[in-house]
């Protein structure tokens, strides 16, 4: 018994410098995983600042900021969670800028005609089959859900097709069922459609159809890394990742 | 009806190589524990696969190695009672009984069911739970529960030795009943001596494995090369008689074939066939008929054999009219008397010197 | 507190029949399982163990993924049931019981292994000598003795069901009226801000059901207990 305790006084001192070394903590939207990992790797490399970064679904994440989470950096996937943040006083006063913008698409399983389909149009053109579904996210809960249900209703396509819509809980699980063919169509986000060889990119939504996307980012802990990675992240490095990604990017480069 | 087994089986610390034909009424695997008695009786029942064997009741084979046959429990239609009664907790006496009615072959109308509820005394339980029940009344409902099976064959292992004293003497009765009027053979595995003078018509002795005696009840347990292997202390013969009168003193007297026995009162009505075990060492010989003595039992005899034994005692056999019995002296006596075949001499038998358990009703064997 | 919306009792509604039928339809397959289990032995017992455990080791949301691969109207098993019986799981009521069914089945087997094992096999040998063959020794003595622990396991297993998200989300997605169970709908209450009190309710709900539930199994189990020791 002593023994394991030993044992396990070992282990959390092996993990607790690398604990403290995590000079900078960001929470980021999960939709960011894979350019985020990358520009924080560059980063680190550049200013010589340990990142540590948890993703998770927006409101997860600030929930747990909320709760007190030892985020320094909050990188959000809408703007409402940002807002009840900062109502909420909890991020650092001028630290907030609208970092990212993405828009939203529609996703098939076969690939596309060789002409891009324009919306609301061509809508009736799709083959759902007998009782085809169209992936979405939660449609009154989860961002992309929210802005896809906003752009069919200002299509006016709401009504005819809300019946087929199946909600996923977050907006990866809505593409894995395009991905596998499971639902033949699906409304994700261009980053996501961009990242999966599976799914074909078969119309954009236009962009005053919904709300605008936007990714907010804000210090939590008015440090000098916060702040540090919140340059960074509009340094030409990071916009080149966030481009090749497919967001769009609304701060000007500094 | 008959059993004929012959099986050998290699079981850890037991080397099992047993055969013996098992004839009509009670049969019974006699043995110190750990001897392979039950693991006889399990291969008869068909829960355990011996190595090698062949098993036939009434003509079927069971169980034949050498050609592959080998009937499942459920087919082999014979009734096991299970030292610890083993009856169905879930159900009701009742349901305990009719259990294997289901599955018996012509189902029988109430009469049967009649008759075994009144033979073994259980009518009363019917609609107890088995937990509710004292473990003699246990035991009773599982030989109804085994017989109203309608079985070929009754196999009982050890039905008493999970009870005390009280109990077993309240069963014992059941038991002979059961012998004398279920005409259903039974196959009994015991290792108390007591039991089986009570019960066995025939007795099949193992030790270690080995069948070491066998041959009906009285000729075994008379026997005084015998005895070493049922227990010098246990060692004792059985003697058949007819209740002759009840007297006023409390003692109640039994028709040998050359004297008179008595007894402490005996709960048989008179005229009833009784069974006597006598202790080989509760039997004192002298030369002459003596006088003046306080036991009450003299027995005119002549010696048939002397057997001696690795101790300081010796077992005496001796005949006195029709019956067989035993007595066991010191050597230093034997020597003194001078016994040996053709001895005329007197056995003495205190009357309670003689158990009641000791004291069972019975045919002639 | 305001009542509950339609779409919220819906979700309720939908969720108890979920529920029902995944453990109506668990049963047979968790008593055989754990029969296998605690009985019988074979080649490939603990793998067969293993298998029964694995919802409860895989996040629920790689077991939904897989169940998707499978059942889905793409997945080879899907695929043939759809054909052969009109069987359809994705995006159906149908398919959260599966995944329900899938997760709780652990749960399940355990309870009515932990009750099999229980039972003095003597007894089924001594049924045996009665004349009663393998199955008939099943119905009538080791289902009967077993049946605490059956209950309990069912009753774990419906529990486990109405609280089940992770691989039925995944597998079914959220269709109001259609998958959307209790734990979709709380879930989707708690993504937006705000949500919470609407959430609560619903958890209250959950609470309130799984409660009774656990009540029931504990009479129903105290009884069963009862009734095969004989008392």
């Amino acid at each position: 018994m002593s023994r394991r305790l030993i044992r396990l006084a070992c282990l959390l001192l092996a993990l607790a410098p690398t604990l403290a070394r995590a000079d900078v903590t960001v929470f980021a939207a999960a939709s960011l995983k894979t350019a985020l990992d990358r520009i924080a790797a560059d980063f680190t490399a550049a200013e010589g600042i340990d990142t540590t970064i948890s993703f998770a679904g927006s409101s997860t994440l600030a929930r747990q900021i909320e709760q007190g989470a030892p985020a320094d950096v909050f990188l959000s996937a809408n703007t409402a969670w940002m807002d009840e943040l900062e109502e909420k006083g909890l991020i650092v006063a001028g630290t907030r800028t609208d970092l990212l913008g993405n828009s939203i698409v529609l996703a098939g399983h076969d690939p596309a005609p060789a002409t891009p389909l324009s919306l609301p149009r061509d809508w009736a053109t799709l083959d759902f089959g007998s009782d085809g579904r169209l992936a979405m996210a939660m449609v009154d809960s989860v961002p992309a859900g929210i802005y896809g249900k906003q752009a069919l209703t200002s299509l006016g396509l709401w009504e005819q097709v809300q019946d087929r819509v199946a909600q996923a809980d977050n907006v990866r699980a809505a593409l894995a069922l395009v991905s596998l063919g499971e639902a033949p169509f699906g409304i994700v986000y261009a980053t996501d459609a961009k990242a999966d060889p599976n799914v074909h990119l078969w119309a954009t939504f236009p962009t005053d159809s919904h709300d605008p996307i936007v990714y907010p980012a804000a210090a939590t802990r008015d440090t000098a890394e916060a702040r540090a990675f919140l340059a960074f992240l509009n340094g030409p490095a990071a916009r080149a990742v966030f481009e090749a990604a497919g967001f769009t990017l609304l701060a000007p480069p500094e | 009806m008959s059993l004929s087994v012959a099986l050998a089986h290699r079981l850890p610390g037991l080397d099992l190589d047993i055969a013996f034909e098992a004839p009509p009424g009670v049969t019974t695997l006699f043995g110190r524990s750990g001897a392979g008695k039950t693991t006889v009786v399990n291969a008869v029942a068909g829960l355990l696969r011996p190595d090698r064997g062949r098993i036939v009741a009434e003509g079927e084979v069971l169980c034949d190695t050498e050609s592959g046959i080998w009937l499942p429990p459920h087919r082999r239609r014979l009734g096991y009672v299970f030292q610890e009664g083993r009856l169905f907790p879930h159900l009701s006496v009742r349901q305990n009984l009719t259990y294997g009615r289901w599955f018996a072959p012509g189902r029988r109308d109430g009469d049967d069911f009649a008759r075994i509820l009144d033979l073994l005394g259980i009518e009363p339980l019917l609609t107890r739970r088995p937990a509710a029940l004292s473990g003699g009344e246990k035991q009773r409902v599982a030989i109804g529960r085994a017989l109203l099976s309608r079985p070929r064959l009754l196999l009982m292992d050890e039905p008493l030795a999970a009870l005390d004293e009280a109990r077993k003497a309240e069963i014992l009765p059941y038991l002979e009943r059961l012998r004398d009027e279920a005409r259903v053979p039974i196959l009994h595995v015991s290792h108390a001596l007591a039991e089986v003078a009570r019960l066995a018509t025939t007795v099949v002795a193992i030790q270690d494995g080995r069948v070491i005696r066998t041959g009906p009840a009285a000729e075994v347990l008379a026997d005084p090369e015998a005895v070493p292997a049922l227990g010098v202390r246990e060692a004792g013969a059985v003697l058949t008689g007819r209740l002759a009168a009840h007297h006023d003193d409390g003692l109640s007297e039994i028709a040998l074939t050359a004297a008179p026995l008595f007894l402490p009162r005996i709960a048989a009505s008179v005229g009833a066939q009784v069974r006597v075990r006598i202790a080989a060492q509760d039997v004192m010989l002298a030369l002459e008929a003596p006088r003046s003595i306080s036991a009450l039992n003299i027995l005119p005899a002549t010696v048939i054999a002397v057997r001696q034994g690795q101790g300081p005692g010796v077992v005496v056999q001796l005949r006195s009219g029709e019956d067989v019995f035993l007595a066991r002296v010191t050597r230093r006596s034997a020597d003194a008397m001078n016994l040996g075949p053709g001895t005329p001499c007197f056995g003495i038998v205190k009357s309670v010197a003689v158990a009641q358990s000791d004291v069972g009703r019975g045919r002639q064997p | 507190m305001t009542p509950l919306t339609p779409q919220e009792l819906d979700a309720i509604a939908l969720s108890l029949k979920v529920a029902f039928w995944a453990t109506l339809f668990s049963l047979p397959p968790g008593i055989l399982a754990a029969h296998a289990l605690a009985r019988w032995q074979f080649p490939g017992r603990q793998l067969l163990n293993g298998l029964v455990h694995l919802p409860l080791i895989l996040p629920p949301v790689v077991t939904g993924y897989l169940l998707l691969l499978t059942f889905g109207t793409r997945g080879p098993v899907g695929a043939f049931l759809q054909e052969t019986f009109g069987l359809v799981f994705a995006f159906r009521w149908t398919g959260a019981a599966l995944a329900a069914a899938i997760m709780a089945f652990p749960l399940m087997v355990r309870a009515i292994r932990l009750s099999i094992e229980a039972i003095d096999p003597k007894l089924e040998e001594a049924a045996g000598t009665l004349g009663a063959s393998r199955p008939w020794v099943f119905a009538t003595i080791t289902l009967p003795m077993m049946l605490p622990g059956v209950i309990a396991g069912a009753i774990l297993a419906f529990a486990k069901a109405m609280g089940e998200f992770g691989a039925t989300i995944t597998f079914v997605s959220n269709i109001p009226g259609q998958t959307q169970t209790l734990p979709s709908a709380i879930y989707a209450l708690l993504q937006v801000p705000g949500g919470e009190a609407a959430a609560l309710r619903l958890v209250l709900v959950s609470v309130v059901i799984a409660m009774a539930a656990l009540l029931l199994s504990e009479w129903l189990s105290v009884r069963a207990a009862r009734r095969v020791a004989g008392r």
